[in-house]
């Protein structure tokens, strides 16, 4: 299309401007000439659609156009057989009408979609505290300071006969508060009788305490308290039992438990390790 | 819809509800995906054959 720029000047109030709509520039539809009539006919729509018919029906050749004062100063293509697409499966019921204002649906509309994103802000945030903590965490204790650290226990705190656990240095920590019946029993143990020969007073500093670290010597599991058939420890993965004072009787293992280094103030607090 | 409207106008007020929020959902999901690790080792752990040793 060849488009006329011009500046009419001097001339402005003799000329007229018109422009015309034309429907298309296709061979198959009606040439640009002044139609009498209000109304643009819309043709019916092209059927074919390959690269090749729908060359064939461009304007080539001789392509003439009348330029003048006397004639239209525009053709513009109307465009009006552009077929839109029906988009109503995508739409939101709620606009699907329109007749209804959007104002009646847009609280519901806006709900939704603030609180979809609130729920991805939540998901982030619990994202970004983990990583964050992943890395603050990074900053603890680190292991080889862990594997050379001594606990400190108030025994005042641990009920008589009982046996509690501690965490110390990767390993759990029995410390067992024996009572009268329990420290004669074992002092009157036969040493002959045990696969590792020990007396009781030679395991523990004040009789009336038993610490001991909880492993099995055997291969490794943790003893429960209270257990087995010499009031002392259990060993459930391959049967071992251990006494009052964490000697091996009965089962696999072949050492008594391993008894740590520690000292007990007189405050009533030990200190292992 | 007044509610979430209530919460979510003001930017102060939704960071207020996403950071409650994003407690809320940490406890709930750690608590959830316990159960179901729970759920699918049945049997398995100590805490399961622990009263088969309590004497």
């Amino acid at each position: 299309m060849i488009s006329a720029v011009a500046k009419s000047g001097n001339l402005a109030p003799y000329l007229k401007n018109t422009s015309q709509a034309v429907v298309s520039s296709l061979k198959t539809s009606v040439k640009p000439v002044v139609v009498s009539s209000d109304k643009v006919v819309a043709p019916t729509p092209v059927s074919k659609s390959t690269d090749f018919s729908l060359g064939s029906a461009l304007n080539r050749g001789k392509i003439s156009v009348q330029y003048g004062l006397n004639g239209p100063l525009q053709i513009r293509s109307a465009h009006t057989d552009v077929r839109v697409p029906d988009f109503t499966y995508y739409r939101k019921t709620s606009t699907l009408d329109p007749t209804k204002k959007a104002e009646a649906s847009e609280s519901s509309r806006k709900t939704f979609a603030y609180t979809v994103t609130a729920g991805g802000f939540v998901l982030t945030t619990y994202a970004a505290k983990n990583l964050v903590g992943t890395f603050v965490t990074s900053m603890s204790a680190s292991a080889d300071v862990l594997a050379l650290a001594s606990i400190e226990v108030n025994l005042n705190d641990i009920p008589e006969g009982k046996s509690v656990t501690f965490k110390w240095r990767g390993k759990p920590l029995f410390i067992r508060h024996r009572n009268g019946k329990e420290i004669a029993t074992e002092s009157g143990v036969d040493l002959g009788s045990l696969r590792d020969p020990q007396h009781d007073t030679e395991r523990v500093k004040d009789p009336k305490w038993l610490i001991v670290i909880g492993v099995c010597t055997h291969l490794g599991c943790v003893p429960v308290a209270n257990a087995g058939d010499f009031g002392g420890y259990y060993c459930p993965c391959h049967g071992s039992h251990y006494d009052a004072s964490g000697r091996i009787r009965k089962g696999p293992a072949p050492l008594n438990l391993e008894v740590p280094p520690y000292e007990i103030k007189d405050d009533g607090m030990v200190i292992v390790g | 819809m007044g509610i979430a409207d209530m919460l979510f106008k003001r930017t102060s007020t939704m960071a207020l509800t996403v950071i409650v929020g994003a407690f809320v959902f940490e406890r709930s999901f750690d608590v959830l995906t316990n159960t179901i690790w729970d759920k699918i080792n049945e049997g398995k752990q100590w805490k399961d054959i622990k009263k088969n040793y309590e004497s």
